[in-house]
């Protein structure tokens, strides 16, 4: 690579959100370069900071341990800031004067509240991008309620096919939707910083949980209004050796593929076998196909099945833990996993960067402690001195 | 709403769209929302295969209105309608010789170039990164694959439910020691169709400072573990590998679904703090339940969770779902009605905030379609336009854009080699 200049390098975010969706976008806007610094309160921090699971035995107390929230701020400066004391508040818009993207996840009209809301901060840095991440978005009957990943993925209209018929709607695992907002909000500021590129022009951008998964679920609005309604049902996941399977023989497997998987199945007898000789057949009797499949599929590693079943073109796949994914051998050709020392004596695995321009690596920096960077922010860039900031640390401001 | 209002963010931009199924062409729609001019390119032998077919057969898994494929099956599906607004159709059959004559013709005035194929399929084809380069070395290539464009696995093709199963996302899906769970939305899909908007961007803007074209290798693989990012560190840390939880949040006690009033209706609930669990019982009517200590500490509430979840259940099985939603978050918790597709087009806040766009399909009918997940307040996004049927704008783009006259259209029509029908 003739140099490590990386795409947003010349970009300056302050990362005022907490909790998943605001940092997880700072930290996507950080992979490509840009320079975040993280504004946290005073004596808390991002309350992700004190959010499980935590990493080592015994200190869980150690706000610094959060798995969550190390693995969101990474490449990031951290600093503490009030927002809420005067004192804060002009130091704050220094610092606005200074960026190009702010990111918050405040309630809407919290920092209009303050003076801080985008129409003030327009007026102090008219090419301002401000991202906006809530759970609900700016304005409208919901705008001041309360989200959470679950409560996302409910009002978005994703959970309600996911699970048994005879049971709850169930939600996908982790922080899912939380992340995913993450990546609109990512979306949404490199649009708006390409229409800055190219006019000088700021502007505020709203986002919201609820908006992104009604544009995640694929299938329910659009089914229902074609006639179809969608409906929870049982998986059709086949049982392996070690765990699951689907095979794809029913979905996605070129002719020619059916007489080759009998030979591997030892069924020489069923190529051809009305029942499954085309996929459309094979559609119509996936019961019967799922036992024939299941009685060779479950003396055999599901890793294997994968592998065997993809080399003869179906769109197979197997249920991979987070152990099996650290040790793909796919994802290890593409040195995806990151290794970093993050607190003292602990190293831990990250996930890379979700996508790469003309291989350039994207290295990350661990995430900062609460206030780490104060110094270097208040004292080398808006040049205060060391008693103005021990000042500030009395008043409780940073 | 203030501030001035200028054109589209994306205005000037011009797509050249290979993509296929869902996770491209969400990508494409939502860059054709924004502002940018997104060709789709398909041929008449081999159409995205979420239109469907020439003569379906009965066994068909695609959704035409109310079940009826009519004249035009291949224009009218549900996916292809919902996933292709906004889009210029043009058919070009890149087997031919002069098929790919053409294509080269529309990179060489293209911004971006978007394909979710396989790895090999467009070096196979002579259309590779190195070849549309030097076509145009201003070009940015978006190449959104399975497993990315290197690595043993390149070639492994995949759906969005087989990728939430390769990714782990199904891993950590499910009811409490029971199999895991697909989303049956194909959920990496579109995670990734909102993501590469913007990794495009990025390599938009890369282009811009080095003043030449870049290639963008997006895996969806490595895009869907992202999602769950703290469970990485906490096994390579603790040893611990994540399992499904159901609807169960380590922070949150409680956290559930619970059913409402109705058939299927049902009321998602999250509890972060004692504080807001005292909300919980005002809401509930029940205030001295906050002095309870079977519930007073969320040690305790996951404690006795049964009785909890007996309790909650007796007061949302009398009520609607969206009426319990108001009751609880006007005490500030978070709640959620679990909307099915049908209430999710009537819901009165996305309707407020102008979420739904009715579009008027000329072969599929009137319908509710899903817009964009970010609202920018100068750079407001488009009208949905209906999607185009095959080939619709094959005269507008090679005519109006490359110059062939009526006469070469013909021949080409002739030769097979663009078309408005399928010929498989």
């Amino acid at each position: 690579m003739e140099n490590s200049r990386r795409v947003l390098n010349d970009i300056r975010v302050l990362d005022l959100s907490q909790g998943v969706p605001g940092p997880f976008c700072a930290k996507l806007l950080a992979g490509m370069g840009a320079e975040v610094i993280k504004v946290e309160p005073p004596g808390t921090g991002d309350f992700s900071r004190s959010a499980g699971p935590f990493l080592g035995a015994g200190d869980d107390a150690q706000p610094q341990n959060s798995a969550l929230f190390l693995y969101l701020n990474t490449s990031k400066k951290g600093i503490t800031l009030d927002l809420e004391q005067p004192a804060g508040q002009a130091v704050f818009r220094r610092l606005v004067q200074e960026c190009d993207v702010l990111i918050e996840s405040y309630p809407p009209g919290f920092l209009d509240r303050l003076n801080l809301g985008y129409s003030a901060l327009e007026e102090l840095n008219a090419g301002l991008v401000h991202t906006s991440v809530t759970p609900f978005g700016q304005w409208g009957p919901y705008s001041d309620y309360e989200g959470s990943d679950l409560v996302a993925q409910a009002v978005g209209g994703l959970m309600c096919t996911i699970g048994l018929p005879d049971r709850e709607p169930v939600k996908i695992g982790g922080e899912t939707a939380l992340y995913t907002t993450g990546m609109s909000a990512f979306s949404a500021t490199m649009i708006a910083l390409y229409v800055r590129d190219a006019s000088g022009m700021g502007q505020h951008v709203d986002v919201s949980a609820m908006e992104t998964i009604a544009v995640a679920q694929i299938h329910s609005s659009i089914h229902y209004q074609f006639g179809r309604t969608p409906a929870r049902r049982e998986s059709n996941l086949v049982q392996a050796q070690d765990g699951w399977v689907s095979p794809g023989l029913e979905t996605g497997a070129p002719d020619g593929t059916w007489p080759r998987v009998c030979e591997l199945m030892g069924v020489p007898e069923l190529v051809d076998d009305p029942r499954f000789s085309t996929s459309e057949a094979r559609r119509e009797n996936q019961g019967e196909l799922r036992e024939v499949v299941g009685r060779w599929a479950i003396t055999r590693p599901k890793e294997e099945i994968y592998h065997t079943l993809q080399g003869l073109r179906t769109i197979s796949g197997y249920v991979a833990t987070v152990e099996e994914l650290v040790n793909s051998g796919q994802l290890k050709f593409r040195e995806f996993f990151q290794e970093l020392e993050c607190p003292p004596q602990l190293v831990a695995t990250y996930p890379g960067h979700p996508f790469r321009i003309d291989d350039q690596p994207v290295p990350h920096s661990p995430a900062p402690g609460l206030g780490e960077h104060n110094r270097e922010i208040y004292c080398g860039r808006l040049g205060m001195d060391q008693a103005q900031l021990d000042e500030m640390t009395l008043q409780g401001v940073v | 709403m203030t501030g001035r209002t200028t054109s589209p963010a994306l205005h000037g931009l011009r797509v050249l769209d290979l993509t296929q199924v869902a996770a491209g062409p969400y990508t494409t729609l939502l860059l054709a929302l924004m502002g940018a001019e997104v060709i789709k390119l398909e041929s008449c032998s081999r159409m995205d295969i979420n239109r469907g077919r020439a003569n379906p057969s009965p066994g068909d898994p695609r959704l035409y209105p109310n079940g009826e494929p009519g004249e035009t099956p291949w224009n009218r599906t549900a996916h292809h309608v919902h996933r292709n607004i906004n889009k210029f159709a043009v058919t070009l059959d890149l087997a031919t010789a002069r098929g790919k004559e053409l294509f080269l013709d529309l990179a060489r005035i293209s911004d971006v170039l978007v394909e979710n194929y396989r790895a090999s399929v467009m070096d196979r084809l002579g259309l590779g990164y190195e070849v549309m380069s030097q076509v145009n070395p201003q070009l940015v290539y978006v190449k959104i694959s399975s497993q990315g464009a290197t690595g043993p696995e390149k070639d492994y093709g995949s759906l969005g439910s087989t990728l939430e199963q390769t990714a782990g996302l199904a891993s950590v899906t499910g009811y409490e020691d029971q199999l895991p769970m697909m989303s049956n939305e194909t959920f990496p899909d579109p995670v990734v169709g909102i993501l590469a908007v913007g990794a495009v961007m990025a390599g938009l803007r890369q282009r811009n400072q080095k003043r030449r074209g870049c290639f963008v290798d997006l895996s969806q693989r490595e895009a869907t573990v992202n999602l769950m990012g703290e469970a990485y560190l906490d096994y390579s840390v603790n040893g611990v590998v994540a399992k499904p939880a159901g609807n169960r949040h380590p922070e949150m006690s409680p956290q559930g679904v619970y059913p409402s009033r109705g058939e299927d209706e049902w009321l998602a609930i999250s509890v972060s703090s004692d504080a807001e669990w005292q909300g919980v019982c005002r809401a509930l009517g029940q205030p001295e339940l906050a002095q309870d200590p079977r519930f007073n500490s969320a040690e305790a509430r996951g404690r006795n969770r049964d009785d909890l979840d007996a309790i909650i259940t007796a007061w949302t099985s009398q009520r609607d779902h969206y009426r319990a939603m108001h009751l609880l978050q006007a005490q500030g918790i978070a709640a959620g009605a679990v909307l099915k597709g049908s209430e999710l087009i009537e819901d009165p806040h996305l309707t407020a905030r102008g979420f739904w766009d009715v579009v008027d399909h000329p072969e599929a009918g009137s319908y509710r379609q899903t817009t964009t997940p970010w609202k920018l307040s100068k750079s407001p996004r488009l009208r949905a336009v209906a999607a185009s049927g095959l080939g619709e704008h094959n005269s507008y783009i090679l005519g109006d854009l490359l110059g062939l006259t009526p006469g070469q259209l013909a021949d080409l029509e002739t030769e097979g080699v663009i078309g408005t029908r399928p010929t498989e």
